[in-house]
C-alpha cells in the first residue's frame, strides 16, 4: 500500500476501508472479528483516513482502533447498509460520541459500514431506505455539531 | 502530508462508494456486457442514474459525495472496462480453472454467494490501462455538485488476490509477485490522474485484509 501512495499523501485525502464482507443479508455468512490483527499493519500504512464497520457487533469495540489509529481519520461506520430500517439518529450521535473519545470531531467522519451493492446485481438495500440511513446520519451529525 | 482539516465540517457525512442499482440500469449492464448496447448510449442512461444518485444525497445532507458505482459491474471486476490483459469472468466461469475446484464450490455454497451474479477480473495477459480507471466518474460529479467528492478504488492487496487465476495468469507474469508490480504502477497511474483531476478523498477498498486474518487459511481463494 505504501508503495502504491508514496508521493500522493500531500495531494489527496487517502483512505482504505476494510470490512468482513458485504454480499449477502445473512449476518451468520459474513466474517466476525475485531480490527486487531490488522492493528499493527493499519499503523504502518501511511493514510488519512480507516473506514471501518463499527454498525455491527462483528466488529468488535471501537477502541481496537481507536488506541492504535488516534492520529489519523476514522470513518466511522454506523449505519448497517444491509437492514430493512434506518438507525435512529440518537444510535449514530452515541455511536460518535464513543469515537470522541480517541478522535476530535473533524477527525471523525460519518458513513455506512459499507456500500449499498457493491455487486450490481446483489444489491443489499433499496433507495429508499438507503436514503433514509443517509438522512439519519445527516441528522446526527446536525446534532453533534450543536454540542461540539 | 495534505492539510485535511479545513474541507469539510466535522462528523462530516459521506459514503463507502455503492448505491442501488435501478432496474433499468441493471438491464442497460447487462445489455452492454453483451453488446447489445454501445458505449455511448450506456453512459449516457448512466448519466442520469448517477446525477439521480448526487440528488438524494444532497437532499440527505451528505457532506462528501460518491458517484454510487452506478458505472461499475461490481467494486473491483469494472476494471476489465479500464485495463488490457483481463477478461471478467463469473465465478461459474472460473470453477472449471481454479486451484482447488470443489474447495471453491463449497465456500461459494457455504457463504451464500451467488456464483453467476458476482463476477472477477481475471488476469489474462499483461496489464496496462486503456483509459483511467475512474476519472471519468470524478469529472462528471465535479459537473453535479460543488461539494467534495470521494472515489473509491480497488485496492492492492484485493487486486492481485483476485485478479491471480493461476490458469490463466501463469503465462503473462509467471509468479504472482510479478503481476502484483503492474498492479501497483496501475493505481499510482490512477492517483497521478485523480489528483490532476482534482479528486479530494481517494479511498482504497480491501475487504479482503479481514478474510486474510479470521477465515484461518489465508491462502484460500475466495471471491472478494
Amino acid at each position: 500500500m505504501n508503495r502504491v501512495v508514496e508521493g500522493f499523501t500531500d495531494r489527496l485525502r487517502l483512505g482504505i476501508h476494510v470490512c468482513r464482507g458485504n454480499w449477502s443479508k445473512r449476518e451468520d455468512v459474513l466474517i466476525t472479528g475485531d480490527y486487531q490483527p490488522l492493528v499493527p499493519a493499519f499503523a504502518r500504512m501511511n493514510l488519512h483516513q480507516y473506514v471501518l464497520e463499527y454498525a455491527t457487533p462483528r466488529a468488535g469495540e471501537l477502541a481496537v482502533a481507536g488506541r492504535a489509529l488516534g492520529d489519523r481519520e476514522i470513518g466511522l461506520g454506523c449505519v448497517n447498509p444491509r437492514t430493512d430500517e434506518a438507525e435512529l439518529p440518537e444510535s449514530i450521535v452515541d455511536r460518535a460520541r464513543e469515537a470522541l473519545q480517541f478522535w476530535p470531531a473533524e477527525r471523525i467522519f460519518l458513513n455506512p459500514d459499507c456500500g449499498f451493492a457493491c455487486f450490481a446485481n446483489r444489491g443489499v438495500n433499496v433507495e429508499a431506505i438507503a436514503a433514509a440511513k443517509l438522512r439519519s446520519m445527516a441528522e446526527a451529525a446536525r446534532r453533534l455539531r450543536q454540542h461540539v | 502530508m495534505k492539510n485535511l482539516c479545513t474541507d469539510h465540517p466535522p462528523f462530516a457525512v459521506t459514503q463507502v462508494g455503492s448505491w442501488p442499482r435501478s432496474e433499468e440500469l441493471l438491464a442497460a449492464l447487462r445489455e452492454r456486457r453483451l453488446g447489445r448496447m454501445s458505449e455511448e448510449a450506456f453512459q449516457k442512461f448512466a448519466d442520469g442514474e448517477v446525477e439521480r444518485c448526487i440528488r438524494i444525497q444532497e437532499d440527505a445532507g451528505v457532506d462528501i459525495m460518491v458517484d454510487g458505482e452506478i458505472r461499475r459491474d461490481n467494486f473491483y471486476s469494472f476494471i476489465t472496462d479500464k485495463v488490457e490483459g483481463t477478461r471478467l469472468m463469473s465465478l461459474a466461469e472460473m470453477l472449471d480453472t481454479v486451484e482447488d475446484k470443489s474447495a471453491f464450490e463449497e465456500m461459494l455454497q457455504t457463504l451464500d454467494a451467488p456464483a453467476f451474479a458476482i463476477r472477477n477480473p481475471t488476469c489474462i495477459g499483461k496489464l496496462n490501462r486503456r483509459e483511467p480507471l475512474a476519472v471519468r466518474e470524478l469529472e462528471y460529479v465535479r459537473t453535479l455538485t460543488d461539494k467534495p467528492v470521494k472515489v473509491s478504488l480497488p485496492g492492492p492487496y484485493l487486486l492481485t488476490r483476485a485478479m491471480w487465476v493461476t490458469a490463466h495468469t501463469r503465462d503473462a507474469y509467471g509468479d504472482k509477485p510479478v503481476m502484483a508490480e503492474d498492479v501497483i504502477r496501475i493505481l499510482r497511474e490512477e492517483l497521478e490522474d485523480l489528483a490532476e483531476a482534482g479528486a479530494d478523498f481517494v479511498q482504497f477498498d480491501e475487504p479482503v485484509l479481514t478474510e486474510v486474518v479470521h477465515s484461518g487459511d489465508s491462502k484460500r481463494r475466495t471471491f472478494m
